[in-house]
């Protein structure tokens, strides 16, 4: 039995309609978490407050931090980390993984059809005008091959538990998802100050992401290649994400490159060296569709390499992800994933996808205009938590304001109910205590030719104000380590 | 590796060298004149002047009276003022940050410590008593990052460009410090006793450089204007001599450069030529004209670094 008189947990307090990932609805501690608990809870608020802050020293000397501007001096700040780590038992993360395979895997078919044959439509599952209408769809991949058959090799699927224990899929990112490097810093940081519970738990390892994401880029190297030159490329060093782009080029072994560091001579790729031109096979590219050939797409673009589409479209380069795959994260795609999984794969989905109403049905429009409070209204092509309304958060003027905007541009939105996502103790400085918050959990997922591979943690967002849904940390939201347990 | 970055490498090393030297120049050319033997040296303004020279400030050669806080906030901390300490500590960061990807997690961990070890360092504690403990932390954290490439490093094409940069650099360096020192010798003559030839200078010199004490094992004498030159210039074993830094800059261009036979119009040729003229000088040569082996010397340097950006850097 566990003392729950434990000092650092004194004072939390467990909010009974609120999913808590590690007590019970009794206010017991669940089975897995209780050792966890039990050597947390050994700790005296002071004590606490060092490791909290050992921990964000850690982050610091790494260099994982960002900038923010307070009057006159730029200061570096780290991205809030919390230390006491989120467990997810064996058999809830198998849901995870074959269900995140699963989607990639169906979303990658999804890609190719819609850039070649169209069946899914011509077939009426999905209407012709959501992908036409999308901002993301690119007639330049209109019956263009990748390499291996492969658009979306790197997924990041967002997922939550709801207040019934399920998980639930908010999102597929499959553009340019961000955060692996994360996952790994924060089992560093743990590791530095808390080495010692790792003893009692059989945790898998997160440090395997590089080499399984090389590997898997050189199964879609192009026809002809016998051992592909990969690099990684990013927009430069005051990009948000660089310290993850040199981490992934520096644990993989292969080079960072800019724009400028590239150029295109006969339609093959070269980077510019000491020793002179070497030819690139594989770009895991970290720079958004629009911005990667300034003669294909945004000519304004300073940071991609004019002639790389057309390198790409003679097949003597590979792109991971593929121009265009943005057409189907779209959020209004989003919610045909489980016809999308029948289609292609003739399978039941694994993990639930949210009920969405499409604003575009007059039908769904009217259900969402009389239900607003109940809804969180998403615009269909915005990433980063932004444009996201919650309805029960409005106030009457304000709910006003957004359905005047749903009925301007239905196609842009659509409404889900409000998830309840599940909540976990979060040490919060202001209060020197442990709260609930809300997390979710994205996980990574590399796809290859014939090849797959899930890391075994993700990274689990936190939305540190209290309350708070959103979890991105563009909006203020800190993360824990993760720890899939072995078996 | 790519040219941009092996150009940032070369900066990167550069500016870790130059930090260094600014820093014990400011110290010991400070704690000295404490206990200089005549009056000039002694002076404040004298002392302030030759560390505005060191860095190249044209204040150094202007009448006007200077102000010890503002001159020295000026070269140590001062964001504004391109060659002070913090911007060439911020400006090895920058560089080292865009190449992470290939420089180990313990050196970039360094150079980021040492970062963020200059930018709090409190300007007000500085200016008033703390100009010892932050030049010899600078001094210690550079060590520490000349340690850190050297072990934790492979010894291959990127340790050789960050060490063709550190060489390059501190053979500058000490050139700068011996001119400026050259000059403070000349100015600080005619009191009693204190010829050009045995001027406190020398001494002052050698402790800029961390070399006094090998000097005197190695004479086992006072210095003098041309013991001390001998062995800061030509002494093959002195570390921070020129002659050591060519060597050293010679070592490091064969492996970019791995060619027996040299192109005319190459680094290696340029860099085999000037070691060359070195090895074979003499006193009696840098005697007869010091200020003028003093501007070869930097003139070559700029040229070997010259030669170096247009051989491996630029596209």
């Amino acid at each position: 039995m566990v003392n729950l008189e434990n000092q650092i947990f004194s004072s939390y307090q467990r909010n009974p309609v609120l999913f808590d990932e590690i007590f019970d609805q009794e206010g017991q501690v669940k089975e897995v978490y209780s050792k966890l608990f039990e050597l947390y809870g050994g700790h005296s608020i002071s004590e606490y407050v060092n490791l909290n802050e050992k921990a964000k020293s850690s982050f610091f000397n790494q260099g994982i931090t960002f900038q923010v501007y307070d009057k006159k001096k730029t200061k570096e700040k780290i991205f809030p980390f919390d230390l006491f780590p989120r467990i997810i038992p064996p058999e809830e993360w198998e849901i995870i993984e074959s269900g995140c395979i699963q989607r990639s895997k169906a979303l990658n078919l999804f890609l190719w059809d819609v850039y070649h044959d169209k069946n899914i439509i011509k077939e009426g599952i999905v209407p012709m005008d959501l992908i036409s209408s999308s901002a993301n769809y690119l007639d330049q991949m209109v019956n263009l091959d990748p390499p291996g058959g492969i658009y979306n090799h790197i997924s990041g699927t967002d997922v939550i538990k709801h207040s019934d224990g399920q998980y639930y899929v908010l999102e597929d990112n499959i553009r340019c998802p961000s955060g692996v490097s994360y996952v790994i810093c924060n089992r560093t940081a743990l590791k530095r100050a808390l080495f010692g519970v790792f003893d009692h738990y059989k945790t898998y390892s997160v440090t395997n992401y590089a080499e399984n994401l090389l590997d898997l880029l050189e199964t879609v190297k192009p026809k002809g290649v016998d051992v592909p030159n990969v690099v990684v490329i990013t927009p430069g060093m005051y990009n948000s994400a660089f310290y993850e782009h040199s981490y992934l080029a520096k644990t993989m072994g292969v080079e960072l490159v800019e724009g400028r560091d590239l150029f295109v001579e006969n339609d093959f790729v070269y980077m510019k060296t000491i020793k002179g031109p070497q030819k690139v096979d594989v770009i895991y590219r970290r720079i958004d569709d629009a911005f990667i050939d300034p003669l294909e797409f945004n000519p304004d673009s300073a940071l991609g390499v004019p002639g790389l589409f057309a390198a790409y479209k003679k097949g003597n380069v590979t792109l991971a992800n593929a121009p265009g795959t943005g057409v189907a994260d779209d959020k209004a795609i989003y919610t045909y994933m489980p016809e999308i999984i029948k289609y292609y794969l003739n399978e039941e989905p694994i993990l639930n996808n949210v009920k969405t109403y499409h604003c575009s049905r007059p039908k769904e429009l009217r259900y969402v205009l009389n239900n607003i409070k109940n809804l969180v209204i998403k615009p269909v092509d915005e990433a980063g938590g932004y444009g996201i309304s919650i309805g029960n958060r409005l106030s009457d003027k304000e709910i006003e304001v957004v359905k005047a905007e749903i009925l301007l541009s239905p196609r842009k939105y659509v409404a889900q109910p409000i998830m309840s996502l599940s909540v976990h103790p979060t040490y919060i400085d202001e209060t020197e205590s442990f709260e609930q918050r809300h997390v979710d959990l994205r996980v990574f997922t590399v796809l290859g030719k014939d090849k797959e591979f899930v890391l075994k943690g993700g990274l689990t967002r936190v939305a540190l104000k209290r309350g708070n849904l959103i979890v991105n940390s563009s909006q203020g939201g800190g993360s824990k380590d993760t720890w899939v347990l072995k078996t | 590796m790519l040219a941009r970055v092996a150009n940032n490498l070369f900066w990167m090393g550069r500016y870790i060298e130059r930090s260094e030297h600014i820093a014990r120049y400011l110290r010991v050319n400070y704690f000295s004149s404490l206990d200089a033997p005549n009056q000039i040296s002694q002076s404040r303004q004298f002392v302030l002047r030759s560390m505005l020279t060191l860095v190249g400030d044209p204040a150094a050669d202007e009448e006007e009276e200077l102000n010890e806080t503002e001159v020295l906030y000026k070269i140590g901390l001062d964001p504004n003022y391109s060659s002070s300490i913090l911007n060439n500590v911020r400006n090895s960061r920058e560089n080292a940050n865009s190449a992470r990807d290939l420089i180990s997690t313990e050196l970039y961990e360094s150079i980021n410590k040492f970062y963020h070890f200059i930018a709090n360092y409190d300007a007000d504690v500085y200016t008033k008593n703390g100009l010892d403990d932050f030049t010899r932390n600078v001094t210690e954290m550079s060590a520490i990052l000349r340690g850190k490439v050297r072990s934790t490093l492979m010894h291959d094409e990127i340790y050789a460009i960050i060490m063709m940069g550190a060489n390059i650099e501190r053979a500058t360096q000490v050139m700068r410090i011996i001119s400026s020192k050259y000059n403070d010798a000349l100015k600080a003559q005619g009191s009693y006793g204190d010829k050009f030839k045995n001027s406190f200078e020398w001494t002052t010199l050698l402790k800029c450089t961390e070399s006094y004490d090998m000097m005197r094992r190695h004479y086992k004498k006072t210095p003098t204007s041309i013991s001390t030159l001998e062995f800061l210039i030509l002494n093959p074993d002195c570390p921070r001599s020129i002659m050591n830094s060519l060597n050293q800059i010679c070592k490091h261009i064969k492996i970019l450069d791995t060619k027996k036979k040299h192109d005319r119009d190459s680094t290696s040729f340029l860099v085999g030529k000037v070691r060359a003229e070195y090895e074979f000088k003499s006193m009696v040569d840098i005697e007869s004209d010091i200020q003028l082996i003093i501007n070869n010397t930097l003139t070559h340097l700029y040229e070997i670094s010259q030669k170096m950006e247009k051989e491996f850097f630029s596209y």
